[in-house]
């Protein structure tokens, strides 16, 4: 195949329209008679609701429709749906679309108001008396997983949802026999993704056709059609839900439903008027999901040599007050934390725990940083017990490139096997360190000190499991014009999927790539698939567009072969031709095949599977592959004022076969830009009553330009023989091991301090607190 | 986050403004750049009745350099500030200091005479103001007053101004020679309020400090002068140990809260090593002439 | 969010005792205090008009009195809510006998919700400055009473 257009850093499609203001994000959906709706939120973390009084907000002049609990449907009094159930997963308990009698956290919808705007509707809001009863917070995931000072979910008698272990090997038997056990308690805090677009629903009915429409600032809509007209008993058909321009997603778009997502399209129907939600800041802060909670405690067991013989992990995940998501955050953390490494005897256990805080599920990452920071860290830290330098136990412990495949003996988030399918970690490690010139690093670090300068080197490997099934499809269509339209059912929040599938089909049928229009996200366009998450886009749809294009290839060549009087074999496709091999000007355009495989008359050939130049295609993996890197950092630390300068940032990638380098290293700005946010800069901070103290932009602190250093990508490509593209997903690998990576470069820029960095996200107090700490520990 | 309602006027002369604040008393805000009042607005934090807006008012908007004094009249924008070269001539230390203040979008809006009345004590202009020993101007329909910067900041987010009194001008005095001057801070993000920063200003003469002013943001209700730490750099010497003095007198007088940013410990360290570095700074610059801040 | 403070009130300790123990007396110095309605032993329904800036509000809730050990400590306890959210807040005093005057410890625990956590920033100091004005109240009202 001629790869004119695949791995060119083309520039992408969709950028002129947004650029200019064109993009149709769900606030830029106008339609006539809409009105406005707002939420009703507890300001309590945990409560129970006395009463609820709404007469003088249904009383307010522009006042459309009050909703409470009492007054849902049936099916919508019910908690909402369980995503992903697991069978640790005991206590399997999702949110309500309004809360019946208690609240469990800060945010949760109370009650849902209709009104000719939204300023109306936030005055209405005002005028909804609920008394509730205060509880005691559940806040401290420790205290929470001993039951203490409440229960989030009474009827279960217990805060813990889950108690999951999975173990290779022996663990204890590799401790017994160990030169050196370290063990550490590991913290990693909260954290959120912050898209630029929050969460919105717009929702119109009509009532005719009985034909529901719903756009919705979603990961997946197809999932989000099929449980809308589940729960409002109409045909998949007659729902149809569009995530048009999405501004940015990150996982916790994936979920379903937020409770938005179904009053919306409610309101919508009782009303006969379309309806628009666009959650403001402030609610996004407390009703989108969270993530990254954890409490590691981890030991790693190791030989004189620096080989590592076991490891173990026991953690608490604090899962919020429901588990909608079920365990994928903690069950990718543990399958995360062996990483590119040899772990022979590996013991890793959890309990997710309820909490009066905001659900988590995942977010970019989800459950991998955790995991690299652990295993990372007590790597580093072992290193320098054993006197060893930190590259060197890395080296020896790598698996190696002739050991693909290579099976880890867990079972990660798909229920499949976690088997590695291909890599090179060695020469990623390498590349890396000659990037940052590691050998001369002691001199380099001599003469900022001399200086009077503290600069550390960081650095930390991660592997990263993406491409998961189950499945996702496309159809190709050439239509008459010659334009190629691609339909497939993953959402798209900015990966440039307009552009990469574009590429996939642009080489297989030899037309530019501005020719080929991608629609993703409309069901009505394409009804079948699961959606956008764990970095699985480009590789599972990607692969469904190749099969497509493809199959449309094969039958272009079988029709053009009938026009052009020749054999199929001596037929080639380019610039938007079939054209004979050797005889150019014996050729036809594709747009002339496409009117002759949809003729009027005649008959059609069985082997062109029906009329016109289509096809539709799915692609099913037998399980996830496995992407890995190595990010390497010069940090410049101020010791007196416990604040940070990136001076370097160099990441060492390998996605397997790179669709669009461009896009690529853009995927891994934004995450090692979200990485360095959230392992420094951003914190979401709670008080002991269950308050979120830092829910806007002036207390979350999402790094600027300023702060984020030039990043300098290094492209590695070990195929992934699990896909035809090859590829392997690339959507999380920026962010992954930026914690890891942050930690031992302070350690080493401090290095006269003996720090030993536990805990993420770090801030400037907390570091000063860790430097005042050393400081007095010293002689 | 849509504001409640409210009724808005936009009067063209400083007298029609005085007049609705009158007529309004606590219910009517000022309106200037809206950096800070919009927000609180959108939230609800914040609910007025009226809103006087002032940015229709043109003879607010000038900057002047008269006997001594630099005018700022309450419409001229931080960016105005920031870009003038003979701001950075007359008063270094707002030049420079106004830099720290959000970003260029926020300060191509926001306004050098809203900052000062919004009065956050983590805010960098009221820190320079009372550095610098600036005087608020203030006007209402009773007449006009001088009110020094000292006594302005009455608390967070509180002035001495009264209800019906618009902040007209504020007035920075113009550096003296043989003095340098310097603003240092310390934030999570650049752009964002400040753990803490210092305004200082050292007169020098033969290598020795005649004179100084120390002000910080970010470590008490307002922003706080310490004579004590003035007097430790006037009488100290040689200069290592009067920064010494200093620093100790930062560290031992200044009472910062506790936020969810930074603990009081870690401000009040801060304070003082800032006050080191801030005077080293300003002290070269009067040393080198350069006056003030960098170019 | 824990605040604490010292204060010196112009009076013997028994005189700032009974000042603190006149409900009537206490509520002419507490910042923005609008109505006092007693409803039970040691209990009141307030409304308070706190504005600090642009940010005012009226605040309905409850003043309950948790603690009396005279002449020694007095414990309160209030909570309020407005349209911004809620405050949640205990205190309490201790006083000290210092002859002509009194020195006065005093710490608080605040808590808020709903909007007003976005100012969490600026809680301590406005609430160190509500403080501040009640006892400068108190120290003027107990050197006008001597007077
Ligand atoms: C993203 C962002 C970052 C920011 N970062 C910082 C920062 O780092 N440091 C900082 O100090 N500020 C920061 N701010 C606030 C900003 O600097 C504001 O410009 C400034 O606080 C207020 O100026 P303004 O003209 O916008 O006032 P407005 O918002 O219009 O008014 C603020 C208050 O002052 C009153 N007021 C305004 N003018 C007058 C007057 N002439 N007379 C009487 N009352 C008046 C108003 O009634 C209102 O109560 C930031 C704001 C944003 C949005």
């Amino acid at each position: 195949m001629a790869t004119r257009w695949l791995g060119s850093p083309i520039k992408r499609n969709e950028d002129p329209r947004l650029l200019v203001g064109q993009g149709l994000f769900v606030d830029d959906v106008q339609l006539p008679g809409m009105v406005h709706a707002a939420v009703l939120r507890s300001p309590h973390a945990h409560a129970r609701i006395l009463r609820i009084d709404a007469r003088r907000a249904s009383q307010h002049p522009e006042v459309l429709l009050v909703l409470t609990h009492a007054d849902l449907p049936p099916a919508l009094k019910e908690p909402l749906p369980k995503l992903i159930p697991h069978p640790d997963l005991k206590h399997h308990k999702t949110q309500y679309a309004l809360a019946p009698d208690k609240v469990r956290h800060v945010g949760e919808p109370v009650a849902f108001v209709v009104a000719t705007s939204r300023a109306a509707a936030e005055d209405a809001l005002e005028l909804i008396e609920v008394d509730y009863d205060p509880l005691p917070a559940v806040v401290d995931l420790e205290e929470a997983a001993a039951g203490r000072p409440a229960l989030v979910h009474e009827d279960i008698g217990t805060n813990v949802a889950a108690h999951s272990v999975q173990r290779v090997g022996d663990y204890e038997a590799a401790r017994a026999r160990a030169h050196l056990v370290l063990a550490r308690r590991f913290v990693v805090d909260r954290g959120c993704a912050s898209p630029i677009e929050t969460r919105g629903v717009v929702a119109q009915w009509d009532p005719k056709a009985r034909q529901l429409t719903v756009w919705d600032s979603t990961q997946a809509p197809i999932p989000i059609r099929n449980g809308l007209a589940a729960l409002f008993g109409l045909a998949q058909k007659d729902v149809r839900v569009v995530a048009p321009d999405v501004g940015g997603g990150f996982g916790p778009k994936i979920m379903m439903f937020y409770p938005e997502e179904v009053l919306v399209p409610l309101a919508a129907m009782r009303l006969g008027r379309p309806v628009k939600w666009i959650e403001d800041r402030r609610e996004h802060f407390l009703a989108t999901n969270h993530e990254r909670t954890q409490i590691h405690d981890a030991e790693i067991a190791l030989d004189q040599d620096g080989r590592i013989l076991g490891v173990r992990t026991v953690f608490l995940h604090d899962a919020g007050a429901y588990i909608p998501y079920g365990l994928i955050v903690p069950i990718v953390a543990e399958c995360t934390l062996p990483g590119p490494y040899r772990v022979p005897n590996y013991h890793a256990e959890f309990r997710a725990v309820f909490t009066n805080k905001t659900i988590v599920s995942p977010y970019r990452g989800a459950g991998r940083p955790h995991g690299v920071f652990v295993m990372e860290r007590l790597l580093d830290l072992a290193a320098r017990q054993l006197g060893m330098d930190r590259a060197e136990i890395r080296r020896r412990n790598f698996i190696q490139p002739h050991e693909f495949p290579y099976d880890v003996g867990l079972i990660y988030q798909d229920n499949a096997p976690l088997i590695y399918d291909s890599g090179n970690y060695p020469a990623a490690l390498e590349r890396a360190l000659e990037a940052v010139e590691y050998d001369r690093w002691p001199e380099q670090k001599a003469r900022y000190r001399a200086e009077g300068r503290r600069v550390g080197l960081g650095f930390a490997c991660y592997v990263e499991g993406s491409g998961i099934g189950p499945y996702e499809g496309c159809r190709v269509t050439v239509e008459p014009s010659g334009k190629v339209f691609v339909a497939t059912g993953v959402g798209t929040q900015g990966q440039g999927h307009f552009t990469s599938f574009a590429q996939v089909v642009a080489d297989a049928l030899g037309v530019d790539v501005q020719d080929v229009h991608v629609v993703t996200g409309d069901t009505a366009a394409f009804g079948w698939g699961t959606g956008t998450f764990a970095s699985r886009a480009a590789v599972v749809a990607g692969s469904a567009v190749h099969l497509a294009a493809k199959a449309v290839q094969q039958k272009a060549l079988q029709v053009a072969a009938t026009l052009l009087e020749a054999s199929p074999e001596d037929l080639e496709l380019a610039d938007g031709y079939v054209r004979v091999r050797g005889a150019p000007s014996r050729s036809v355009s594709l747009g002339e095949v496409a009117r002759a495989a949809n003729p009027l008359r005649g008959v059609i050939p069985a082997e062109w599977e029906g009329p016109g130049l289509e096809a539709t295609r799915y692609f099913a993996p037998p399980r996830g592959t496995f992407s890995h890197g190595v990010h390497a950092a010069l940090v410049e630390v101020d010791p007196e004022t416990a604040t940070l300068r990136f001076l370097r940032y160099v990441v060492v990638h390998d996605c397997g076969v790179v669709l669009n380098p461009l896009i690529l290293d853009g995927q891994i700005h934004g995450g090692v830009a979200q990485g360095i946010g959230g392992a420094f800069f951003e914190r979401l901070v709670y008080d002991g009553s269950g308050q979120l103290l830092s829910g806007s932009f002036m207390d979350f602190h999402i790094p600027t330009a300023v702060e984020i250093p030039e990043i300098e990508v290094h492209h590695q490509e070990t195929p992934s023989p699990l896909n035809p593209l090859g590829a392997k997903g690339a959507g999380e690998g920026g962010v992954i091991p930026v914690p890891a990576l942050l930690a031992q470069a302070i350690e080493d820029a401090l290095d006269d301090l003996d720090l030993e960095i536990t805990q993420m996200p770090l801030h400037p107090d907390a570091l000063f607190h860790l430097i005042q700490a050393a400081r007095r520990r010293q002689p | 986050m849509k504001p409640q309602v409210f009724a808005y006027h936009d009067p063209s002369s400083v007298e029609e403004a005085l007049e609705l604040l009158a007529r309004h008393g606590p219910g009517a805000k000022v309106l200037a750049g809206g950096q800070s009042l919009l927000p609180l607005l959108n939230l609800r934090l914040a609910r007025p009745e009226v809103l006087v807006d002032i940015n229709r008012i043109d003879s607010l908007d000038y900057l002047a350099e008269e006997s001594g004094w630099l005018r700022v009249g309450a419409r001229v924008r931080q960016r105005w500030v920031e870009r003038d070269p003979a701001v950075r001539r007359a008063v270094p230390l707002l030049a420079e200091a106004v830099r720290y203040v959000g970003h260029v979008q926020i300060r191509n809006r926001g306004t050098v005479c809203g900052s000062l009345a919004h009065a956050d004590p983590a805010a960098e202009l009221p820190a320079v103001a009372v550095a610098v020993g600036a005087r608020m101007v203030a006007r209402s329909r009773a007449g006009a007053r001088e009110i020094p910067a000292e006594e302005f900041f009455t608390g967070p987010l509180s002035t001495a101004l009264s209800p019906d009194e618009l902040l007209v001008e504020a007035r920075f005095p113009c550096s003296p020679p043989g003095w340098g001057w310097a603003f240092v801070e310390v934030s999570n993000r650049h752009g964002d309020y400040a753990l803490c920063a210092v305004a200082a200003g050292v007169c020098v003469a033969d290598g020795r400090v005649r004179d100084a002013r120390l002000a910080y943001a970010g470590a008490g209700p307002v922003p706080v002068r310490l004579p004590q730490a003035e007097t430790a750099l006037r009488e100290g010497w040689p200069l290592e140990d009067a920064l010494r003095a200093a620093c100790s007198e930062a560290r031992r007088l200044l009472e910062p809260e506790a936020d969810i940013h930074a603990s009081a410990d870690f401000r009040r360290h801060l304070a003082g090593v800032l006050t080191e570095r801030v005077v080293r700074l300003a002290y070269r610059r009067a040393v080198d002439g350069a006056g003030g801040a960098r170019a | 969010m824990r605040i604490e403070g010292n204060e010196t009130l112009h009076a013997p300790r028994d005189r700032v005792w009974a000042l603190l123990d006149d409900p009537q007396a206490l509520a002419g110095c507490t910042p923005g205090l609008e109505e006092l309605r007693p409803v039970g032993p040691d209990e009141f329904e307030a409304v308070l008009s706190i504005g600090i800036a642009a940010v005012r509000g009226t605040y309905k809730g409850k003043l309950r009195i948790t603690e009396r050990t005279p002449p020694l400590r007095y414990g309160v306890q209030v909570e309020g809510s407005s349209a911004a959210g809620f405050v949640r807040a205990t205190g309490v005093l201790e006083l000290e006998d210092q002859g002509v005057q009194t020195g006065v410890r005093w710490s608080g625990d605040v808590q808020v919700g709903g909007a007003l956590t976005l100012g969490s920033r600026m809680i301590p100091g406005i609430a160190r400055m509500l403080a501040s004005q009640f006892f400068q109240c108190l120290d003027r009202k107990l050197q006008e009473g001597a007077a």
